[in-house]
């Protein structure tokens, strides 16, 4: 096993030099000193510690507003004694950590590795060509036997991170929990139950709810000013919610995170499609009739929290009940509404591999072995625990072996402060071992309504090699900019449905068919 | 020495015939440019500098091989930029904009300083300049926020008084129809006060002596201020003028960004929202580098046509 | 507009007077009334505020928001940091910006053009981010307090403006009759030009101090420490808990998000009075008859 290990770590050397050298950039350093250092202090395969005489790691990472100081969070103090490897955090805020990430890159002041990085498909493919991130695949199939063994059971996490070339320049964070990757569909049954109405099953009997709710005084204030439904406000760029969530009613997959359905390997973007003319008329009705929120185009997520606690919304959609937990019994959650032609799927949905580029190495890193194994780690449900829970009996307490959060911890406000999964983007594992906090009854009850109707596979976003991925962002930079605008007038009524034909026309003049190919041809290679 | 004094002040700058050679007089000079060295050596080392930085307009940038090392493209970004969808649409909203603030609010903080300096009671001029000035603090974020709170459609005053007077409400937040106005008018609100300081002071600088002889001829208060107090802050005047059209193509995107959503974009879409979103954002250089570029060369048209003719006409320029 | 002829009629300056005066009263209404708003949300319960109830006087009174902020220990280093900055960084740019501005005001510099072009042109063109920050690096300034004061050392803008002041309001003539006089250009500058510019530098002064209050990218870029960060990058971060990512909730963060609604408010008081309160001071040399005074002084 050592043996074998030793000729490997000299075959990286020896590549990630060479790749140096092949560009200008001038860190030597690297390559020279790693071949002395690994030889002392071997790595073990399994067991902890992971090194005999302590190593130092010097890694770059983002701190949430909500965090603390990382050396202060049991998970890193407790992880150094146990593992004998010392990391150093360079915390960058959240605010600005985009352009420090891209400085360090541009000015090759590299550190050992990115913790929480973050990394876009993009930028993960241009630095691992550079060469200033190595390749981990068969660093995972030798150090990293937590992930490995995810990658076998969700084939698709595999698919969303390697490059066309076969490399894995960045690791995500994984998420198998269901009800971590869904918003539910959560419904007013307080109100439902003062007018003497069923639950709703399809889109029809939805908007007959809606209308009770708008007409029949449900809060019994007297005044009309019951919300009968609310979304998110989209974010530029990043579609609109309200779409994702009623499409699957509509037979509209969002597969690839896109606007894609999968169709016996047929990919289908269904922007232009009739099926999505029917979902737009069908939201315009709700605009028009005052039954979805006016505001829902232009509020802030602060807006949208305090609808959600206010207990005066008919049906809203969120992945957790944090937000109304002092109002809960008033909510349920619902099944996917069944459209007009019968289609009841939840479409909405983030991949098994939820946060692309969360943990990468780089270069300069002299003991990658040691890296890997250190971060695999956290892709097992116990150290998963260590990172999101701390320490046992202090910060947490275990019940029917599931970790919960004590009481005084919860109590004395400091747990986004030492734990650095708050604030997203961690690269762990998040089951539902470890999700007593984000995963109460009340969520759970609401994710089995949507496990019928889950797609079978979730493909995340496919890699490109570098000059596709480049294609891709330009022509989806002018054709998502257009829909979503597009979208928003047609269901707020400032665009007539008279103008559907101009409105498909464009799509094809902003090349929507050169796109679909594009992802076609991602998919055939991915399933060879 | 008094005379000398009203005379400078009311003709132009007069050039007394120089020495002969160029060095000679150069070196009878030598300590305006000893005072020079430090500020001229600054500009070069942190302006001129990193200059080599701007190649990456007609590069692939990419980070990984540095700003030398990534490969060049020619006029490919800009191209991009050019067949974009929304080109007509950003270039004509940035313009708009521009001007219509070139055109409104640029005159208010000069009759705001002009109201400052013809307050009869001072101790109210300065409450007046100490109250406007103080909306230039607050972030962009609470002032849309207060936009939004004042302008809401439910809730908000300005459509409680419309709805009183037998209208209808307006979503002005959400009105392609309204963006401009509201953009436009809250930049005056919060700026005027902040932009006539420089004028109140050049007010201050004004000789008294030119109104005193004014009063005699029998000048009225409006006459004198067209006859001496605006011909002393002309040169004031124009020279922010010349840089304000000097940014002509900048709108500031954080503003617009907070108020921008799907149903407004139609006038809303600017340049450098459009840098941002697209550019910035998603870490592309280049295409960021090619659009300020292409920015910065109308600007800099603009600023030379406008210097020429404030040279010819105002007698006022950069250079 | 009919312009009155004659000479000195009373009722013209009383018409005048009401004019004048009822725009100025006119103008601080219309100002005013969101202040007084600012100042209300920031005690008001961050609830009431965004259901759009507050609209002149506090509801729901609170100091939680101005708790919040004021029990963040980095908040007095940031106040620390940045009156150092504002402090020392306006030094350096009055001195850097005089040098700079007075001899480009003279009409008698060879090569004052050329000068005159080369400084504007870096209005408009610039290398960029990566550029600028290699240079910083290169010059060990990363994470140092020189790296807020030196590269801002000359905001073009002022240059020109004072330059412009320079030019317009003293008198060439003065200048001529000192040089004949024997003084040196270093003692033409201390002793006469800049007596007479009080006001402008006054407000030189003012813009510099509050540029660097108010600025937050240069130190986003180039300070790691966070014994040296600015206060605007500390607000900054309590501002960004309300952008935070609800997906992977923790504990309490819904109220933090709704509290960070009354937090930008009090932000905004908190990290804007020590600024206001300084107007005062240079108002103080907006006085006519400057010139006049200091030279017959």
């Amino acid at each position: 096993m050592r043996k074998n290990w030793k000729s490997y770590a000299i075959g990286t050397v020896v590549a990630s030099s060479l790749v140096l050298a092949g560009c200008s950039s001038n860190s030597g350093a690297s390559g020279g000193t790693a071949p002395a250092a690994s030889s002392g202090n071997a790595v073990k395969a399994n067991g902890f510690p992971i090194v005999d005489q302590p190593i130092k790691l010097k890694m770059f990472t983002r701190t949430a507003p909500v965090n603390g100081p990382f050396k202060d969070m049991p998970v890193f103090q407790d992880y150094e004694k146990m593992s004998n490897v010392q990391v150093e955090f360079t915390e960058a805020p959240t605010d600005g950590f985009q352009e420090k990430k891209n400085l360090l890159f541009a000015s090759n002041e590299l550190p050992d590795a990115l913790y929480r990085s973050g990394l876009s498909q993009l930028e993960a493919t241009r630095y691992g060509a550079a060469g200033q991130l190595i390749p981990l695949e068969d660093l995972i199939d030798q150090y990293a036997p937590n992930l490995k063994q995810l990658m076998e059971q969700y084939p698709e996490i595999r698919a969303g991170i390697t490059t066309p070339e076969g490399h894995i320049y960045a690791i995500p964070g994984i998420v198998t929990l269901d009800a971590a990757r869904t918003d539910k569909k959560w419904i007013n049954q307080a109100w439902l139950k003062k007018l003497n109405l069923k639950m709703p099953e399809t889109t029809d009997d939805l908007y007959n709810v809606l209308v009770a709710f708008r007409d029949q005084d449900p809060n019994g204030n007297g005044k009309k000013d019951e919300l009968p439904m609310t979304a998110r406000a989209p974010v530029a760029g990043q579609g609109l919610p309200i779409l994702a969530m009623m499409s699957g009613s509509f037979g509209l997959d969002l597969q690839f995170g896109y606007n894609i359905n999968l169709e016996n390997d047929k990919v289908n973007i269904w922007m232009g499609n009739d099926r999505n003319k029917e979902m737009l008329m069908y939201l315009n009705k709700l605009y028009k009739e005052k039954l979805l929120d006016p505001e829902m185009f232009s509020q802030k997520e602060a807006d949208y929290l305090a609808k959600q606690g206010s207990g005066n919304t008919g049906f809203f959609f969120d992945q957790t009940n944090n937000n109304f937990l002092t109002i809960q019994d008033q909510y349920t959650g619902i099944a996917p509404l069944k459209g007009p032609h019968g289609d009841q799927l939840q479409s909405q949905g983030a991949p098994v591999a939820r946060d692309f580029g969360a943990f990468a190495i780089t270069s300069v890193d002299k003991y990658p072995e040691v890296t890997m194994r250190w971060i695999d780690y956290f892709y097992s449900d116990e150290g998963s625990t260590l990172l999101r829970f701390g320490r046992e009996g202090e910060n947490y307490e275990v019940k029917d072996g599931i970790p919960y959060y004590t009481k005084a911890f919860i109590d004395s406000g400091n747990q986004s402060k030492l734990t650095p999964y708050a604030g997203g983007g961690a690269p762990h594992l998040i089951s539902e071992k470890v999700a007593s906090f984000i995963n109460p009854p009340q969520v759970q009850e609401a994710q089995k309504k949507l496990d019928p109707y889950m797609p079978k596979v979730r493909y995340a976003a496919p890699m490109f090699d570098e000059a596709t991925a480049q294609k891709v962002n330009i022509l989806r930079n002018d054709l998502d900019k257009y829909y979503e605008e597009q979208s928003t007038k047609f269901i707020a009524g400032a665009l007539s449905f008279d103008k559907w034909d101009e409105f498909q026309a464009t799509l094809k003049k902003l090349k929507i068919d050169e796109l679909q190919q594009i992802y076609q041809d991602a998919y055939d290679k991915m399933k060879k | 020495m008094e005379s000398v004094q009203a005379k400078a002040a009311a003709a132009p700058v007069s050039r007394k015939r120089q020495g002969s050679g160029l060095l000679r007089r150069m070196a009878k000079r030598y300590d305006l440019y000893l005072m020079l060295l430090l500020p001229i050596a600054w500009y070069l080392i942190f302006n001129y500098g990193p200059l080599y930085g701007l190649q990456i307009a007609f590069k692939n940038f990419n980070p990984g091989k540095g700003i030398t090392g990534s490969e060049w493209v020619g006029f490919e970004h800009f191209r991009r930029f050019f067949e974009s969808y929304y080109f007509k649409r950003l270039l004509w909203n940035t313009l708009s904009i521009n001007l219509f603030s070139l055109l409104i609010a640029f005159p208010v903080p000069i009759l705001l300083a002009l109201i400052v300096n013809e307050l009869r009671s001072k101790s109210f001029g300065k409450w007046l300049q100490n109250i406007t000035f103080i909306p230039h603090f607050m972030s962009v974020v609470v002032i849309v926020g207060i936009l939004s709170v004042f302008l809401s459609p439910s809730t908000g005053p300005v459509n409680k008084l419309i709805e009183w007077l037998g209208g209808e409400p307006v979503r002005f937040m959400e009105s392609a129809g309204w963006f401009k106005t509201i953009f436009i008018s809250s930049n005056i609100w919060q700026n005027m006060g902040w932009q006539s300081i420089i004028y109140i002071a050049a007010l201050s600088g004004v000789n008294p002596q030119l109104y005193e002889a004014a009063k005699m001829d029998g000048a009225s208060r409006l006459r004198r201020i067209w006859h001496v107090s605006l011909p002393g802050i002309v040169p004031v005047i124009v020279i922010l003028l010349i840089l304000d059209i000097g940014h002509f193509m900048d709108v500031g995107f954080e503003k617009i960004l907070l108020m921008q959503n799907n149903l407004n974009l139609e006038t809303s879409d600017v340049i450098s929202t459009f840098v941002y979103t697209t550019g910035i954002l998603k870490g592309e250089y280049s295409y960021t580098a090619a659009i300020g570029l292409f920015n910065s060369l109308i600007n800099l048209t603009l600023l030379l046509l406008v210097n020429r003719f404030a040279r010819k006409t105002a007698e006022t320029s950069l250079w | 507009m009919d312009k009155p002829t004659t000479v000195k009629s009373a009722s013209d300056g009383r018409i005048f007077d009401m004019v004048v005066n009822s725009f100025a009263v006119l103008i601080i209404l219309v100002v005013l009334y969101p202040l007084i708003f600012v100042v209300s949300a920031s005690f008001s319960d961050p609830a009431k505020v965004l259901g759009g109830q507050v609209w002149l006087l506090p509801k729901g009174f609170t100091l939680a928001a101005y708790e919040n902020i004021l029990h963040n220990g980095k908040i007095w280093t940031g106040y620390r940091n940045t009156i150092f900055y504002a402090a020392a960084g306006t030094l350096i740019n009055m001195i850097m910006t005089v040098l700079a501005a007075y001899p480009l005001s003279r009409p008698d510099l060879p090569g004052r053009k050329l000068l005159m072009v080369i400084i504007t042109l870096t209005m408009f063109f610039n290398g960029g981010l990566i550029p600028t920050y290699m240079l910083v690096k290169n010059l060990h300034m990363v994470d140092t307090v020189w790296a807020l004061l030196v590269p801002g050392a000359i905001a073009t803008y002022n240059l020109i403006v004072m330059r412009t002041y320079f030019q317009a309001s003293i008198p060439w003539e003065l200048q001529e009759a000192a040089h004949m006089d024997g003084c040196s250009n270093w003692r033409l500058l201390w002793n006469i030009i800049l007596p007479l510019s009080k006001p402008i530098l006054a407000v030189m002064v003012l813009f510099y101090a509050v540029g660097h209050w108010n600025s937050f990218f240069n130190a986003l870029i180039y300070i790691r420490r966070e014994s040296l960060y600015p206060l605007q990058l500390v607000l900054r971060e309590i501002l960004m808990i309300s952008q935070s990512d609800a997906v992977d909730a923790s504990v309490g963060i819904e109220d933090k998000i709704l509290l960070a609604e009354s937090i930008k408010y009090a932000v905004i008081i908190v990290s804007s009075l020590p600024v206001l309160v300084m107007y005062p001071f240079v108002q103080r040399h907006f006085v006519k008859g400057v010139m006049i005074g200091s030279i017959k002084g």
